[in-house]
């Protein structure tokens, strides 16, 4: 029978260790085999017979060690930058470690003489378990009941009398109520990266309809970055059954304020995201704007003045060959003294919606719709930055923060006044 | 020796056979084609009054087509008359007299209101009936493990392993269906299991055929070749046929292993007495099981009216049939005991045990249908009144459920040993009596944690299929308004993984030797505390998935730490709780075969970590009720039927805490008093030595 043994312990030993390969790589291997040479170590370990002691001994001897490793893990979560509520519950956890040793090599209970002692030990019992699921309930966050209701109570959407901000902030209502949250960030907002960070992306840029086919048929076309099998069975499809025609124009306009005029917009899951500098796809498409050739802006034409090949048509036109070419200071009050090389995103994006006043650079944001100006902008960067030419894309700009969001508003950076 | 049976039992038991096939044939008639003289229709016990109204009504129907017919010839004179006479009143048909305007208004009484009336019936009636649903399974397979294998208890053994078979082979099947990916799992483990048990038991019963080696690969071989036979599958896949291997060998084990044992009368003395508790807790099941319909009535009206109604043949056809033939072979199944044991018909005896899982696991399954509707009504949802009452049943949350009840039962009723050979150690005097309830424990927990091994792959089963169905649904309960729900599960789970351990190293102290292990088994503590710690670490200190006013947004964990709180992490701590655990379990159980187990002498500690175990077993067991309940959100059934009354709104953390925590100590209070009724009373009026088992079997 040792054989049989030691054959289905092999078996059950490769079956964990290839789950912890397929879950963690090398590492998890790493570690499962540790504790496996661990726990083979200490079978071998000729042990003693186990001494009971008393609690006081027990303590005595166990106390300064939780102390100091409760120290420890204190410190070590500190470093890596965990919140001090994850401390706390670390270190809980360690007294409860604490607790388990003290319980294990505690003396032998006396036997019950009488029915009382087995009465009272036997309450103590059930209060002891009552009183640790009680006060754990009654002490983690709680959510107000009185909320809730309040919330159940509201009257359904109706847009009939609604005004633009009220349309936006009952979007937003309908994008918490259906739990958007769970899998999408908005910006800072929200704390899930299995679906695109919304704001971020930009989805604002994007017309109604295409917004609206993302919510009720969000198979059709993936994310980038998204196109993995788990990703793509991600979003459920039952939206167009859930939501009324109401709430999805609402939805609808909640999402379209979702849009960042200091940056390009940003593609790819946490972990492995990139600008649209560096979209292939997105550059192919800002091409045919550049040249005047796609159907959503017809009538705009970058290569009539900045050349097709980079090479200025018009006096005055931006050179975007040279990389070290200047910011006009034609604009008054507005003027950086960064090199083409080095112009922050925001200036691309307001030199061409906004223009340059006093020359044939029209504000192009009034006419066409901004998701094809950045897409512009990303392919003029290849005149003087080829996209074969770089090494490494271009570094993906930290989330906005709740202060700069609202000052965009503030400072008025946007042309859409609901924005 | 057969033992001579008197005439007036055996009339007896003819009259109630009588009776019973009356009564079914009488219930059968449903399902009978429809035919107008049929010679069943009057079995049916249908009013006649009925069938008359009937015959009207189609006379009725024949007259309105040819007044219609007649009409469009002279339109103009019958609206005329109909002027003169107006329409014929027929509101007396429906107006149910003063009554009519009545309205239902919320009740109160010391702070419990209907929700909570409802919600405390709901779960005590719903763990007596997880005791008498699951405790079965074990008692009959105890019972064979109790029983001298004669040859009609050989016979009977035939039939228990495959019905052990069934169950391992469905838990293993289904668990490689979902983890691993295998297609048609649970075809593959049911038939492979069941079939290698089969043949094994057969080739087995004249006499031993194959040692214990040979049967697990007669049962792999065989089992695999059926059951590639008999599963629907294109093309046939590696996984399919190790699973189908695995399962085969494992049926062919468990034959051999059962069908050879040395009968052991303590298992019988066990299964007795379990029995004898199992009898008084079904009268409990079915009060409660009243109490709450009766305040679903009161609270619920008109919901609990719509839900009985659109499964019409289920609640009064198959419930009640299959309740009454419960109630009519559980009681058989308690008081056949001593009577069969005696004329030495013992395998009869097991065979009842079966049919009586069979039908308490057909109940089980029955009423899942209506449980699971609520949570997962079939879609599209607009052709809800159309479909028939089997889809209705078979939803698809339907299957799942049934697992993971068919699980927590068995865990349940592990535990539920645990405490009754608890309670009992404690209230023995006896040297004997301790030895004896000592060993009831430690068989307990054997059962509650090995059972309890695959019930986290059941549970991530059941959310999985939720999560398919609605994933608002799973979001409700993973990361909004039930996440603080989830975290006190994980530490129930943590906290009974730990505790289990805590036992078995408590009563591997009174086993000679088996201190070698315990180096390893306390490295093993320290991997449990990890793997507890990582279960409970949440992405959030807050109960909502955004903060709401009043909550701190900063709990939050950064998102490079973010992957604690994510599934990976929280499998592998599940992985590692399970792993350690059954590490431990593998250490006590080769410590109790090659050291001496000083039963009787366990720490006195033991029986309440015993009693500790069960309380945070059956706590939890509330607890998740609880979350699928509230997981409807304010819904009846979801998306179909809309709660409107007050208390629509989910119940806050601390609340639900205290409500379930009463639950619990009603349930504890109430188990007490059937174990000392069952078990320990009958006791005190005989002489406490002899034992209250069944009389032993005599010799063949």
């Amino acid at each position: 029978m040792k054989i049989d043994m030691i054959i289905i312990g092999l078996i059950a030993g490769l079956s964990g260790l290839y789950a912890l390969h397929s879950s963690f790589g090398v590492a998890g291997v790493g570690a499962g085999l540790a504790v496996m040479a661990i726990y083979a170590l200490l079978l071998k370990v000729k042990a003693k017979k186990p001494v009971e002691r008393s609690l006081f001994h027990n303590i005595r001897f166990k106390l300064p060690i939780i102390l100091v490793l409760a120290g420890i893990i204190w410190v070590m979560a500190g470093k890596f930058n965990f919140p001090v509520w994850w401390q706390i519950e670390f270190v809980s956890f360690a007294f409860v470690g604490f607790f388990f040793f003290t319980l294990l090599d505690l003396k032998t209970l006396k036997q019950e003489k009488s029915s009382w002692d087995w009465l009272i030990r036997l309450l103590a019992t059930y209060a002891l378990a009552s009183s640790i699921f009680i006060v754990v309930t009654a002490q983690l966050p709680q959510f107000d009941p009185e909320l809730e209701l309040a919330k159940l109570n509201r009257p359904p959407l109706k847009l009939a009398d609604a005004a633009g901000p009220e349309v936006i902030a009952a979007g937003r209502e309908v994008f918490e109520n259906n739990k958007c949250f769970n899998c999408h960030k908005v910006f800072w907002e929200g704390n899930s990266d299995r679906g695109p960070n919304l704001g971020t992306k930009q989805i604002g840029l994007y017309n109604n309809d295409y917004i609206k086919e993302q919510i009720l048929d969000p198979r059709k076309k993936q994310s980038p970055g998204f196109d993995d099998p788990k990703s793509i069975k991600a979003m459920p499809t039952y939206y167009g059954d859930d939501l009324s025609e109401d709430e999805l124009t609402a939805l609808v306009a909640y999402l379209k304020t979702m849009r960042d005029p200091t940056h390009m917009p940003v593609e790819g899951k946490y972990g492995d995201q990139w600008t649209w500098w560096d979209d292939k796809e997105v550059l192919a498409e800002g091409q045919q704007v550049f040249e005047g050739v796609h159907p959503a802006t017809e009538g705009l034409s970058c290569a009539v003045c900045h050349g097709k090949d980079g090479t200025p048509m018009m006096t005055g036109a931006l050179d975007f060959r040279d990389e070290n070419n200047k910011d006009t200071d034609k604009i008054e009050g507005d003027h950086s003294d960064k090199l083409l090389k080095d112009w922050p995103d925001d200036l691309w994006y307001r030199r061409v919606t906004r223009g340059v006043p006093n020359t044939p650079m029209a504000p192009w944001g009034m006419i066409f719709e901004h998701l094809y100006l950045w897409k512009a902008e990303a392919y003029a960067r290849t005149f003087h930055d080829p996209l074969d030419k770089r090494t490494a894309r271009r570094p993906v700009p930290p989330v906005p923060s709740k202060e700069e969001i609202e000052s965009w508003t503030t400072k008025e950076m946007f042309l859409d006044p609901l924005l | 020796m057969k033992l001579s049976q008197s005439p007036l039992k055996n009339s007896f038991f003819k009259t109630l056979i009588c009776l019973l096939f009356v009564y079914l044939l009488g219930h059968l008639s449903p399902f009978l084609p429809v035919s107008p003289h049929s010679v069943f229709s009057n079995l049916s016990f249908q009013s006649l009054a009925y069938a008359e109204d009937d015959e009207e009504e189609d006379e009725e129907d024949e007259e309105e087509e040819e007044d219609g017919e007649e009409s469009s010839d002279g339109e103009e004179t019958s609206e005329a008359e109909d002027g003169e006479e107006g329409e014929e009143d027929l509101s007396y048909l429906t107006d149910i007299g003063p009554a009519a305007d009545h309205e239902f208004e919320e009740y109160s009484f010391m702070g419990f209101s209907n929700r909570k009336f409802t919600w405390f019936a709901a779960q005590l009636h719903i763990l007596f009936a997880s005791f008498i649903l699951g405790c079965p399974m074990f008692v009959v397979i105890m019972e064979v493990m109790g029983a001298r294998r004669t040859q009609g208890v050989r016979k009977a053994i035939i039939l228990s392993n495959v019905f052990l078979a069934i169950l391992i082979g469905v838990v293993i099947g289904i668990t490689g269906e979902v983890i691993v990916g295998v297609h048609h799992g649970v075809l593959y483990g049911l038939w492979a299991c069941a079939l290698g048990a089969l043949i094994v038991s057969t080739l087995n019963y004249f006499h031993l055929l194959m040692n214990i080696r040979v049967s697990a690969l007669v049962g792999a071989i065989f089992g695999t070749i059926l059951s590639m036979a008999l599963t629907p599958v294109e093309h046939y896949e590696t996984s399919g046929v190790i699973l189908a291997l695995v399962t085969g060998a494992v049926g062919g084990l468990i034959s051999n292993g059962i069908m050879f044992a040395k009968s052991d009368f303590k298992f019988e003395r066990l299964a007795h007495e379990i029995t004898k508790v199992i009898g008084i807790c079904y009268s409990f099941t079915a009060l409660t099981g009243g109490l709450f319909l009766f305040i679903m009535l009161v609270a619920y009206e008109d919901f609990i009216t719509y839900l009985i109604a659109s499964f019409p043949t289920l609640f009064m056809v198959a419930y009640p049939t299959l309740f009454i033939l419960e109630t009519v072979v559980m009681y058989l199944y308690v008081y056949s005991w001593d009577p069969l044991n005696k004329s030495n018909k013992k395998g009869r005896h097991i065979v009842m045990g079966i049919v009586l899982n069979v039908l308490g696991l057909s109940l089980l399954l029955a009423l899942d249908g209506p449980t699971t509707f609520m949570q997962t009504p079939p879609k599209p949802l607009d052709q809800i009144l159309n479909i028939s009452e089997w889809d209705r049943i078979a939803n698809m949350a339907w299957m799942p459920l049934n697992y993971h009840r068919l699980v927590g039962n068995g865990t349940f009723g592990g535990y539920m040993v645990c405490i009754i050979g608890a309670y009992m150690y404690l209230w023995s005097d006896k040297k004997e009596e301790r030895e004896y309830y000592d060993w009831v424990g430690y068989i307990g927990n054997l059962i509650g944690v090995a059972i309890m091994i695959p019930l986290p792959a059941m549970g991530y089963i059941f959310v999985r299929e939720i999560y398919q169905y609605d994933a608002t649904i799973g979001m409700y309960i993973m990361s909004d308004r039930e996440s603080m729900f989830m975290l006190v599960q994980g530490l129930l789970v943590g906290t009974m993984f730990s505790v289990s351990n805590i036992y078995m190293w408590v009563s591997m102290k009174r086993i000679e030797n088996a201190e070698r292990f315990f180096p390893a088994m306390k490295f093993g503590f320290i991997l449990i505390v990890c793997a507890a710690t990582i279960w409970f670490t949440p992405r959030r200190f807050f109960a909502t998935m955004l903060p709401e006013p009043s909550m701190n947004p900063d709990m939050v964990l950064p998102d490079n730490l973010a992957f604690l709180a994510l599934m990976v992490s929280k499998n592998t701590a599940a992985f590692c709780l399970v792993t350690v655990t059954f590490i431990n379990y593998i250490f006590y159980t080769i410590a109790t075969k090659t050291g001496k187990v000083h039963y009787g002498k366990i720490n006195p500690l033991g029986p309440y970590v015993l009693i500790f175990l069960g309380f945070a077993d059956i706590w939890l067991m509330s607890w998740m009720g609880t979350i699928r309940e509230l997981s409807r959100m304010n819904w009846h059934i979801y998306k179909v039927f809309k709660d409107v009354t007050p208390e629509k709104f989910a119940p806050s953390l601390a609340e639900s805490g205290m409500q379930v925590t009463q639950i619990v100590w009603t349930f504890f209070i109430l188990m007490t008093a059937i174990i000392w009724i069952g078990i320990k009373y009958p006791k005190t009026k005989k002489n406490e030595t002899k034992p209250t088992a069944a009389t032993p079997q005599v010799a063949e």
